[in-house]
């Protein structure tokens, strides 16, 4: 291999045209290219695999492939390797959609000038490398600014605190007592620090969904909790403007399958937008049910009785930065950031979001997610009749904290890493860990994972106590296992899968529930 | 009952004088450090109560300062409060695992700095406000 020669990789086999690159290659400067021909698409692979190739002219019918399907072959396996497709005259519309599977160019065989074949190399070779360049510029660009927004928003954060700290200090009357008037200013400097800070978390969330590191666990949650703390934070607010914050549900509602805490996260922001966009004296409603049309999705609706939006509004109202122009509402509009977080959060649990309105008419933002179902959860592990004729076992997993969990959120992070760790201990793909199935009130972890591993409940104990022993002695936690092995319902030859999946969600429902309640009893003795 | 004292770590001096003012109308007796180093001096010498730390420090940060203390055993059972404008989700796991007794995050409201400054040190919770970790 000659240095600095051009290392040019020739798919085709052809032995003609070969010989006729070969020739248009070295008449002009001896040495500027070195030719590498292979006649085959597999060996074609394993010689880009090995680096060191400038430049690919590649023949889109080959013994060992054809069409699109060498182009994205090849592109596959040197995607840092321009690519010049060679055509038959006939054929400049699968030359064109090759460029749109990454090919950088092409030439029609046959009607290739000498001179023009040599230039042809050099420009696809300088065009991408210059393409390259700049899609790594703009994502470099790109991280650049979230990286700015989030460094924006937590320097931000100090200063807040200070102005938070003083304008307490000084309502509280640590600094000396303060005449009516002077009060009521420090509460508006103070409902203004807030929504600033509010503004700040905003920014910091952005950056988040940018950056990809939205954090989401599905699990079942429940619709009236997220309601009732919806409510809870946000009827003062409500109240200062006299609007009248409800909600209207059925108490047996079903739970979802969401992150409990995103779930929260929405629908304030979503009942937080509906209070600042309708008038005084107006109302703002929470509304969740069972979809009619389909009982597996539950939707939550948040209605007002506000100005209303357009219907071209409606479209673009869930973007990132979209700002709500009505000329008749005063003050100010936020970051217009609000809607494109919750529709986010939204999505990435697995639901839906949309707006229905018209102008005076108030609006209804609805969230839709799927109802919690076991029996969904476990499909994978009754996807096979086969499954159905070993016994089941749950095998219940209690983590204790002697001195107490240090917070909700500490709790959370425990939940969260156990988790991971049991289910390394799972070993195949039809068996399940239960999502978090917590039970209100109750003081240790509980988890359940439904198996159909051979091996049995008593070494699948022993494996979880030896993967999670060194987590559990730096955490400081205790650990028990216990399994209970149900009772297999061998599907009857006339029972439909579906029936039968039915009926062994059903079952270890009912042992799961059996399970929590031994628990209750335990706790409050 | 003698006044709780409280070291109170962190670099900007408008938040110590914000704690100051109000830890100092609570009854507890506040006193500072800057940074890493002054910080286990400052321990060492007045042995608090409690800790409140923050975790952006020069030098040396928050995490530096809770593993020297956890390896220094004069004030290794000292509780410790982490106040923090890091992002809560991210920087409280850590905290806690780095043997913290408590998380706060910035911009924070002196109702909950009081109530977790109270449960910290096991004292009854004074005001209406019940603090329930």
């Amino acid at each position: 291999m000659k240095a600095n020669a051009l290392q040019v990789l020739v798919v085709e086999d052809n032995e003609g045209d070969v010989r006729l690159l070969r020739e248009m290659l070295s008449c002009e400067r001896p040495g500027e290219f070195e030719l590498t021909h292979l006649s085959r698409l597999d060996e074609a692979e394993a010689h880009l695999a090995k680096g060191g190739t400038d430049i690919i002219l590649l023949d889109m019918g080959l013994p060992d492939g054809s069409g699109m399907d060498t182009v994205r072959r090849t592109h596959a396996a040197a995607s840092g390797v321009p690519i010049i497709v060679l055509t038959g005259l006939d054929d400049e519309a699968s030359a064109a959609e090759a460029m749109r599977e990454g090919a950088q160019d092409y030439v029609i065989k046959g009607q290739i000038e000498s001179r023009a074949l040599p230039r042809a190399l050099r420009h696809a070779i300088e065009r991408f490398h210059m393409l390259g360049e700049s899609d790594r510029m703009r994502s470099r660009q790109m991280q650049l600014k979230d990286e700015f927004f989030s460094h924006v928003s937590h320097e931000l954060r100090s200063p807040l605190t200070v102005i938070r700290q003083f304008v307490s200090i000084l309502a509280d009357g640590l600094a000396g007592d303060l005449n009516p008037e002077q009060a009521q200013y420090l509460e508006v400097i103070l409902r203004n620090v807030r929504q600033l800070q509010s503004m700040v978390n905003d920014l910091f969330e952005v950056t988040g969904i940018g950056a990809g590191k939205l954090r989401i666990e599905l699990e079942s949650a429940s619709v009236s909790e997220a309601v009732a703390h919806t409510v809870n934070s946000l009827q003062g607010a409500a109240k200062a403007k006299g609007i009248t914050l409800s909600s209207d549900m059925r108490s047996d509602l079903p739970a979802v399958y969401a992150d409990p805490m995103r779930l929260r996260q929405a629908l304030v922001i979503l009942v937080d937008n509906a209070v600042k966009f309708t008038p005084a004296n107006g109302t703002v409603k929470i509304h969740a049910r069972v979809l009619g049309e389909d009982a597996n999705r539950i939707v939550l609706e948040v209605s007002d009785s506000g100005c209303g939006i357009t219907p071209e509004m409606s479209e673009k109202i869930f973007e990132r930065l979209f700002q709500a122009q009505d000329p008749n509402a005063a003050g100010r509009s936020g970051l217009g950031l609000g809607l494109y977080i919750c529709k986010e959060l939204v999505t990435r649990q697995g639901g839906q979001i949309r707006v229905e309105s018209a102008p005076g008419q108030g609006a209804v933002f609805s969230i839709t997610l799927p109802v919690f179902s076991l029996r969904n959860l476990l499909a994978p592990a009754f996807g096979k009749k086969g499954h159905a004729q070993s016994p089941f076992t749950l095998v219940v997993t209690e983590m204790g904290s002697p001195v107490g969990w240090r917070s909700c959120e500490m709790r959370a992070e425990q939940r969260r890493t156990i988790g991971q760790l049991l289910q390394s201990c799972l070993y195949y793909d039809s068996d399940v860990l239960l999502p978090n199935m917590d039970i209100t009130g109750q003081e240790d972890l509980f988890f359940i994972a439904a198996t159909t591993d051979q091996v049995g409940g008593e070494a699948i104990c022993k494996r979880i106590r030896e993967n999670l022993d060194e987590h559990i002695h730096q955490a400081r936690l205790t650990l028990s296992t216990s399994y209970r092995v149900l009772n297999t319902i061998k599907p009857r030859t006339s029972e439909p899968l579906e029936e039968f999946r039915e009926n062994m969600a059903a079952e270890i429902q009912a042992a799961m529930q059996q399970e929590s309640s031994l628990r209750m009893v335990k706790s409050e003795q | 009952m003698s006044n709780k004292k409280i070291l109170i770590v962190d670099d900007d001096p408008d938040i110590r004088l914000g704690m100051q003012v109000r830890l100092r109308a609570n009854d507890y007796d506040p006193f500072f450090a800057g940074d890493a180093v002054s910080a286990l001096i400052a321990a060492e010498k007045h042995k608090p109560d409690l800790v409140v730390l923050d975790l952006g420090l020069p030098g040396d940060d928050g995490f530096v300062v809770m593993q020297r203390f956890k390896q220094t055993p004069t004030v290794a059972d000292i509780p410790i409060i982490v106040v923090s404008a890091r992002d809560v989700r991210m920087a409280q796991a850590r905290a806690i695992e780095a043997g913290a007794k408590a998380f706060l995050g910035k911009p924070f409201d002196d109702v909950e700095l009081l109530a977790l400054i109270r449960a910290t040190t096991g004292e009854p919770a004074r005001s209406g406000k019940i603090f329930s970790a």
